[in-house]
């Protein structure tokens, strides 16, 4: 019964994940920022939804098949290899960074949009064989405290709710 | 919260999370700046999978087109270039504007094309 509802719930966030990348299209924060390739990461709040109440397992896995499903819908091969990438570096630090009693989704989040950013510039640099596209790096950052906020407020908002009606987070 | 596991609530811990991000910021700021060398910024260097394919001044008004899985056209226009047109997915690279300075770079990242700006005697030092 239980893994039945465990993979129920991780079909359900998946095709929440690849729904939100998609609306997140036709947000133009590119016209507030003027930085190419930025986004809000609202396919963030999936994950750390995944983390906080399916488990460290589960979030992979959502976060491996939406990366794939994603790929394949239209964002191509190199677009496979930096989300993935940023994707699972975010979910690594995230992973850990809620183990520290210290910081609140809040933080989790903000450090998770940040490392996102500092995996697809590494992604980048092998890429164009040039460590010149480092200086895109610290805008990046920037602009990620303010999306990793926004999406922090988010799950702080969703989490609360799915506390209230039953749903019980995993242990960290 | 009730329940001990969740954190909702932004805090002080939350505002030391921001820190560590705004320290990373100036660190990179920082090393890229260190590392890019007080260079002329006369020539424009062309890239693409990572070898340089074409040099072109960037006193003179010129237009260039990049073939491979896309295209992108480069212009030169009062000292400074840009890709003006591209048949890449999200145009990202047309989006990002017009570069001057030495060390600033446009990136394609579908079509593998990377813009830059530099002196004339740019030895890839820094990249290799």
């Amino acid at each position: 019964m239980r893994e039945t509802k465990q993979l129920i719930y991780c079909a359900i966030l998946i095709s929440l994940a690849l729904v939100l990348s998609y609306i997140e299209r036709f947000i133009p924060l590119q016209m507030i920022v003027g930085l190419p390739g930025i986004k809000l990461g609202l396919a963030n709040v999936v994950t750390l939804m995944a983390l906080y109440f399916l488990g460290v397992k589960s979030a992979f896995t959502i976060l491996g098949i939406r990366c794939f499903l994603g790929a394949f819908f239209g964002g191509g091969f190199s677009g496979l290899a930096f989300s993935l990438t940023g994707g699972i570096l975010a979910l690594v630090v995230m992973t850990l960074m809620r183990q520290i009693k210290l910081f609140s989704v809040y933080g989790v989040s903000v450090l998770g949009a940040a490392a996102h950013n500092i995996g697809q510039i590494g992604v980048a640099v092998v890429l164009m064989e040039s460590v010149y596209v480092v200086g895109y790096l610290p805008y990046l950052l920037i602009v990620s405290i303010f999306t990793g906020m926004a999406t922090g407020s988010i799950c702080a908002g969703v989490f609360r709710i799915l506390a209230v009606s039953g749903q019980i987070p995993e242990k960290s | 919260m009730k329940d001990r596991k969740m954190n909702l609530k932004f805090g002080k811990g939350d505002v030391i999370a921001i820190g560590i991000v705004l320290a990373l910021t100036f660190l990179t700021a920082a090393g890229f700046h260190s590392g890019v060398q007080k260079q002329e910024a006369n020539t424009l260097f062309i890239y693409q999978d990572g070898k340089l394919i074409k040099e072109m001044p960037l006193a003179q008004d010129a237009e260039f087109t990049v073939e491979g899985e896309y295209y992108n056209r480069i212009e030169i226009r009062n000292q400074e270039a840009g890709i003006t047109q591209s048949s890449c997915p999200g145009t990202d690279c047309v989006h990002s504007g017009w570069i001057h300075e030495a060390g600033r770079s446009i990136v394609c990242l579908p079509n593998r094309v990377e813009l830059r700006v530099g002196g004339e005697s740019e030895v890839d030092v820094i990249v290799k």
